[in-house]
C-alpha cells in the first residue's frame, strides 16, 4: 500500500504549512488579547469573555460559510482572490483558533498568583517586563493554549473544505483528503492519511512537552 | 527621602488609613506596629507606589509623585518585600539578579552583584538552588536579598522575617543595618512582634484602625509562659501575674498603662491582679498623668490629673495597682 507517495507527502507538507502559519497568526492575535483581558479590569470585560468563550464552540462550517460569502467573487472581499487558495484556509483557521488562544491565555494569566505582578512592579519592572514576568510564570498554561489552538487548526475539516475547495495539489489537506478518500470508498488510503495525521499531532505535542519540561526542576 | 502627607485610603468605603505624616529619611529604621488590620500593609503598599492613595501626597527625594508614570519611576527607588514574598521560577541567583537585569545591568555583572547580596545575608549556600525548593523562611530571606540587590533608596518590609528563625532574623536585620552604613537607605518594617520592633527600629509608628496612636513602651515584660492552657501564673521579677493564654515558652507581656487602676486600698473586684507598690515617678502626659509604681517591677499607670489630686498621689505614696487578667496582652 503506497501511502507515503509524493502526493501524500505534498498534502502533509501543505497541512503543516497551513497549520503552523494559522497557529502563529492566531497566537499573535490571541495571546496579546488574552493578556489584556486577563490582566486588566474594565467595564464589559465579562461580556467580552462570554463572547470569546462562545467563539470557542463556533461550528467550523458556519465560519467556513461566512468566509465563503465574504471571499466569493461577488462578496465584499472577493477582489482579494483568496477563495479556493491555501491562504483562505489559513484565514478561516485563524478566525477559529484566535479565540482559543485568547481565552486560554486570559485564563492562564488570571490563574497566575497576583503576587507575580506586584513583585515585578515593586522590583522596578515596566508594563512590558511585568507582562513578561507573568508570562514566564504562566508558561505551562500558555503552552497548553498554543497546543489546543494548533490542535483545532490541524484537525479542522469543515471550513477548510468550504473555503479551500479540496483542490488536488493546491488546497487538499490531510483532513479533507481523508474525508474525500472515505467518501470514495478508498478506505486504505483514508486510514493511511489518518495515521499520518495522528502521528503528526502526537509529534507536535511531544515536542511542546519537551520544550516545557526543559529548565524546570 | 520618602515622605507622605495627609494620606487617606479606603477599601469598600471603609477608611483603612488616615495618617497626617510619615517621613522616611536616610538611616531611618521605622517600625510599624499594630494588630492585624491596623493598616500596616496598606501603608506599605502606598509607600511602595503599588497603589495610589485616595488623598494625600507622596514625595520622593523632594519631588511629588502623582501620576502613574511618576509612580513607575518611583518604584525604581522604592521596593517592598511582602509578608509571603514571591520568588519567580528559576534559581535563587536568577531571582536576586532580576532587579538588576531590569535596570539593564549585563548578566555577568548582575549575577556577581546578586552573589554579593546573597553572601551579605549569609545565603550563599542557596545561590544555585531552585526557588521552588526553598522553605518559607528561606524564601523570605532571599526576597530581602533580592530587594537589596535592587539598590533601593527605601526598603519596605512587611513582616518580612516572620517565618525565619531567630538567628536568621538577626542576620537579616544586621545586614540591613550594615547596608544603611554603606549608603543612604531608609527602611520601614511592619511587625506584630513588639520586641522585634523595639530592638531594630530607631523610629516607631503604632497604628490602630488606620490611625497613628501613641506608643507606650512601658509595661513590657519578657516572660516564660509555663503552659498548661487557660489561666497561667507567670513570674515577672519578684511578682506573679495571672495570664490567660494557651501558649507556652518565651513571650512578651504588655500591660497597657490605661488599663491599670490605682487605689489606696486593695480592690475587691473582678480584676485578678492587685499589686501593692510605691510611687517612684510622676509625669505629665497632656491632660493625663503617668504614675510609675514600684511593685517589685515598675508599672506605669495612666490616670487623670483629677484622680492624682483627689487621691493625693505623690512620690512615695503607697498604692495598689489593679488590672484585669484579660487586659494583659501577649505577643
Amino acid at each position: 500500500m503506497p501511502v507515503l507517495n509524493a502526493e501524500v507527502l505534498g498534502i502533509t507538507a501543505l497541512s503543516l504549512r497551513i497549520a503552523v502559519t494559522a497557529t502563529v497568526a492566531a497566537c499573535a492575535i490571541g495571546v496579546p488579547l488574552g493578556f489584556w483581558l486577563g490582566g486588566t479590569r474594565f467595564q464589559g470585560r465579562r461580556g467580552v469573555l462570554v463572547v470569546l468563550n462562545t467563539a470557542l464552540a463556533f461550528p467550523t462550517v458556519v465560519i467556513g460559510l461566512l468566509l465563503y460569502l465574504l471571499l466569493s467573487r461577488h462578496g465584499p472581499l472577493g477582489g482579494l482572490g483568496l477563495l479556493f487558495t491555501w491562504r483562505a484556509i489559513v484565514v478561516a483557521e485563524v478566525i477559529l483558533a484566535a479565540p482559543i488562544a485568547a481565552a486560554l491565555t486570559a485564563a492562564a494569566v488570571q490563574s497566575v498568583d497576583p503576587r507575580v505582578r506586584r513583585t515585578a512592579l515593586t522590583l522596578g519592572a515596566g508594563p512590558l517586563a511585568t507582562a513578561w514576568a507573568v508570562a514566564r510564570e504562566a508558561r505551562f498554561a500558555l503552552a497548553a493554549g498554543v497546543v489546543v489552538a494548533f490542535g483545532r487548526v490541524f484537525s479542522e475539516v469543515g471550513a477548510a473544505m468550504i473555503v479551500g475547495g479540496n483542490i488536488r495539489g493546491e488546497t487538499r489537506t490531510l483532513t479533507t483528503a481523508v474525508a474525500l478518500a472515505t467518501s470514495q470508498g478508498e478506505f486504505s488510503l483514508a486510514i493511511g492519511l489518518g495515521l499520518v495525521l495522528l502521528a503528526l499531532a502526537l509529534t507536535v505535542n511531544v515536542l511542546i512537552q519537551l520544550l516545557q519540561g526543559r529548565d524546570d526542576a | 527621602m520618602l515622605e507622605a502627607r495627609g494620606l487617606r485610603h479606603t477599601y469598600e468605603r471603609r477608611t483603612v488609613l488616615s495618617l497626617e505624616r510619615v517621613t522616611l529619611a536616610p538611616g531611618t529604621r521605622l517600625a510599624l506596629v499594630g494588630p492585624n488590620g491596623s493598616g500596616k500593609s496598606t501603608l506599605l503598599r502606598l509607600l511602595a507606589f503599588l497603589e495610589a492613595p485616595e488623598a494625600g501626597e507622596l514625595t520622593l527625594r523632594g519631588l511629588p509623585v502623582r501620576s502613574a508614570r511618576e509612580r513607575r519611576a518611583a518604584r525604581h527607588r522604592v521596593t517592598l518585600v511582602e509578608q509571603r514574598p514571591y520568588l519567580f521560577r528559576g534559581t535563587v541567583l536568577a531571582n536576586v539578579a532580576y532587579p538588576l537585569r531590569l535596570r539593564g545591568t549585563p548578566r555577568a555583572a548582575a549575577e556577581a552583584a546578586a552573589r554579593g547580596a546573597l553572601e551579605r545575608l549569609q545565603l550563599g549556600v542557596l545561590t544555585g538552588r531552585q526557588a521552588r525548593s526553598l522553605s518559607e523562611g528561606e524564601v523570605q530571606r532571599v526576597a530581602v536579598a533580592r530587594a537589596l540587590a535592587a539598590q533601593p533608596d527605601v526598603l519596605l518590609l512587611d513582616e518580612a522575617v516572620s517565618a525565619a528563625d531567630r538567628a536568621a532574623q538577626h542576620a537579616l536585620f544586621a545586614a540591613v543595618a550594615e547596608e544603611q552604613g554603606r549608603r543612604p537607605l531608609a527602611v520601614a518594617f511592619a511587625s506584630h512582634l513588639l520586641e522585634e520592633a523595639y530592638r531594630w527600629s530607631n523610629d516607631l509608628l503604632a497604628l490602630h484602625q488606620g490611625v497613628s496612636v501613641p506608643v507606650t513602651p512601658e509595661n513590657l515584660f519578657r516572660v516564660e509562659l509555663p503552659g498548661g492552657g487557660g489561666m497561667q501564673p507567670v513570674a515577672i521579677g519578684g511578682i506573679t501575674l495571672d495570664v490567660v493564654c494557651d501558649r507556652s515558652g518565651p513571650a512578651t507581656l504588655a500591660i497597657p498603662p490605661e488599663e491599670i487602676v490605682l487605689s489606696r486600698e486593695p480592690l475587691h473586684s473582678s480584676a485578678r491582679n492587685t499589686l501593692p507598690g510605691r510611687v517612684v515617678r510622676i509625669a505629665e502626659q497632656g491632660a493625663a498623668v503617668r504614675v510609675t509604681l514600684d511593685t517589685g517591677v515598675e508599672l506605669v499607670a495612666l490616670v487623670t490629673r483629677r484622680s492624682v489630686e483627689e487621691m493625693g498621689i505623690a512620690l512615695g505614696t503607697r498604692l495598689f495597682a489593679s488590672f484585669k487578667t484579660v487586659a494583659i496582652r501577649i505577643f
